[in-house]
């Protein structure tokens, strides 16, 4: 077409030509007329839409603008400025993270297993000893804004602060207060300081618990630390044996001795009571004697007699005192004591 | 009609083109050096939007966040010749982002820097301490001094060096066997002073036990026979208080007792017919 400048067609191409050229071009790509509104206004909408976002329960959101932080937001749906004005970021905020030192958790199970990390759990103590030790941190964020834009990877450096927070505390206990009664102590301790550092890098994470797991003396000195324990039970048994023992003779022993007092103090009594009765006796006899002598003295004789005379063996035989030899009697049974006196004479 | 959707459409070409070519944005993470023709002329520490001439300039983007560096363990030497496995990490971040550009321009050459100058100040400070100071001395003021002059040296890269610490110290292997036998000879020590303080223990009580045992039953044999004693004295006095006011009765009653508990069964007496037992056979009155 022509133009007031008398150009025609054929000429070379001018800036307002091109331009003009470029709209034609334009116009008929884009749909004219009501469909061309339509389309843009989907457009429009669908780049607004771009900026609704769901926050879970769990997590926060954070939205920056061209870059730069200006709001959070709680859990549930929102809307932000369209990219690229506003983006937003969604950590987790409430989920406990946990972080394993000196172990690796390979199957949760039941049964768990677990794989050994010896460069990190083998640690010095402060009388040169060596230990084994595995841990537990667990840890949530505590400030989202801090967490997302203060450390590059903030949960290898909490593994790391951890490590090495862990190691000092250690380095600061005995083996023997690591291995029994100053595992609250290292535990505590080692919590402090890791918080404390990480609160030095404005980390934005918060540790809820530091807790250890497996503590034991190396592989190749179990054995010796086994045995120790071994030896400490063994002392105590012999202690138990010994006053079992002690238990056992002493009450005996008492018993013994209350029974040779009681014997002797039945026999004190019955000596006692024996030499009452028998004096008793003999008083009450010697007063009825001293009433009537010549007549019991005879009475007491003759009952004498009577009573032991049927038994005996008795020979009558006549012959007074002083004739020399006995007459050889020829006794019809032997007894053993055979007495060949002269009978009793009053 | 048509019109005005070919200018919304070229307004949104346009602001699309010139937003690419004409603003960046700089995260809360990020910081920026803006060149022209490859010459720096800005840095950029704070977030948000900004402007830059098309073509002409271009951004370069750097790390705002605290870094790690973890270096890897090397042998190191304390004042009292104790060599030590020492694995150290430091934290450092770009605080000077144009003569980070400058000098070492990546993290990677950063690092290698960083690593020669920490690992000179951390050799020094340990040979000027024992192995016992590195491990349970006070590491905190060990490590501030190797961080301090670490960050000295660090910040003609434009890099500030937050913290050095130590992940690991521990000693080579070779030292971990000596160590590992002493262990075992201590422990082993450990037990035999248990068993033989046990021994010891239950001897103790088990003597004392017998003694308590004997002197008890001595003590009760006294007794009884001092009890045993006094009656028999008692008795003996109670007889003779008795006896003695007619011993010659006394004497008779008793020899006929005597005759009785003795002349039985097993007993053969001759007698003569002249005893007076018989003096009524002989002749009655």
């Amino acid at each position: 077409m022509a133009d007031g400048f008398g150009n025609g067609s054929t000429g070379p191409p001018t800036p307002e030509r091109m331009l003009q050229e470029a709209l034609e071009q334009m116009r008929s790509r884009i749909p004219s007329g009501i469909a061309g509104i339509a389309a843009l206004l989907f457009a429009l909408v669908a780049w607004m839409a771009t900026g609704v976002y769901q926050v879970n329960p769990s997590e926060i959101g954070v939205v920056m603008r061209f870059g730069r932080v200006t709001a959070t937001t709680p859990p549930g749906l929102h809307w932000h400025l369209p990219w690229p004005i506003e983006t937003v970021l969604k950590p987790p905020v409430t989920r406990v993270l946990k972080a394993e030192l000196g172990f690796r958790t390979l199957d949760p199970g039941p049964p768990a297993r677990y794989r050994p990390v010896t460069e990190e759990s083998r640690m010095l103590t402060r009388d040169g000893n060596i230990i084994e030790l595995d841990f537990v941190v667990q840890y949530r964020i505590d400030d989202p804004v801090a967490y997302l834009f203060n450390i590059l990877d903030p949960n290898e450096t909490l593994r790391h602060t951890a490590e090495s927070a862990m190691r000092e505390v250690i380095g600061h206990s005995t083996i023997d207060a690591a291995l029994t009664e100053g595992r609250m102590e290292i535990q505590t301790a080692a919590h402090e300081l890791l918080q404390q550092t990480l609160d030095t890098y404005d980390s934005g994470l918060k540790i809820t618990t530091v807790k250890l797991q497996d503590v034991v003396p190396p592989g190749p000195v179990q054995d010796a630390f086994k045995d120790v324990i071994n030896a400490e039970q063994d002392l105590q048994r012999m202690i138990n044996e010994a006053e079992g023992f002690a238990n056992d003779i002493l009450p005996k022993a008492r018993g013994m001795a209350a029974q040779m007092i009681n014997e002797a103090e039945g026999y004190a009594e019955a000596r006692l009571k024996e030499s009452e009765g028998e004096t008793q006796r003999f008083t009450l006899l010697r007063d009825e004697y001293a009433k009537a002598q010549e007549v019991t003295r005879k009475r007491l004789y003759l009952e004498t007699l009577e009573a032991i005379l049927p038994d005996i063996e008795k020979y009558v035989v006549e012959g007074g005192s002083g004739t020399g030899a006995l007459p050889i009697l020829q006794l019809k049974q032997p007894t053993p004591t055979q007495s060949e006196q002269p009978g009793a004479t009053p | 009609m048509n019109r005005a959707v070919t200018i919304a459409t070229a307004f949104v070409v346009a602001a699309i083109a010139t937003y690419n070519l004409a603003c960046f944005q700089v995260g809360e993470w990020q910081q920026g050096v803006v060149l022209q023709f490859g010459k720096p002329i800005k840095t950029i520490i704070e977030p948000g939007l900004n402007f830059k001439m098309p073509f002409i300039q271009n951004v370069v983007y750097f790390e705002k966040r605290l870094l790690e560096y973890d270096a890897s363990a090397r042998e190191l030497i304390t004042i009292d010749k104790q060599q030590l496995l020492v694995d150290n990490y430091s934290r450092w971040r770009i605080v000077d982002p144009l003569k980070f550009y400058q000098t070492v321009l990546t993290i990677e050459g950063a690092q290698s820097r960083l690593d020669d100058i920490i690992y000179s100040n951390l050799r020094e400070a340990i040979g000027r301490v024992t192995l016992r100071d590195v491990v349970s001395g006070d590491r905190v003021d060990l490590m501030s001094q190797v961080t301090g002059n670490s960050n000295d040296r660090a910040s003609a890269y434009g890099v500030q060096v937050v913290d050095v610490r130590i992940k690991r110290a521990d000693l080579p292997e070779k030292n971990e066997q000596n160590v590992f036998s002493r262990m075992r000879t201590e422990r082993e020590r450990q037990a035999k002073k248990f068993r033989a303080e046990g021994e010891e223990e239950a001897r103790k009580i088990r003597s004392t036990s017998e003694k308590a045992r004997r002197i008890l039953l001595a003590e009760a044999k006294r007794t009884a026979e001092i009890t045993r004693g006094e009656a028999d004295a008692k008795a003996a006095a109670i007889y003779a208080q008795a006896y003695e006011r007619d011993p010659e009765f006394y004497a008779f009653v008793r020899t006929l007792e005597a005759y009785r508990r003795t002349l039985g069964q097993k007993t053969t007496i001759v007698l003569d017919p002249s005893a007076e037992f018989f003096e009524l056979l002989q002749s009655s009155r």
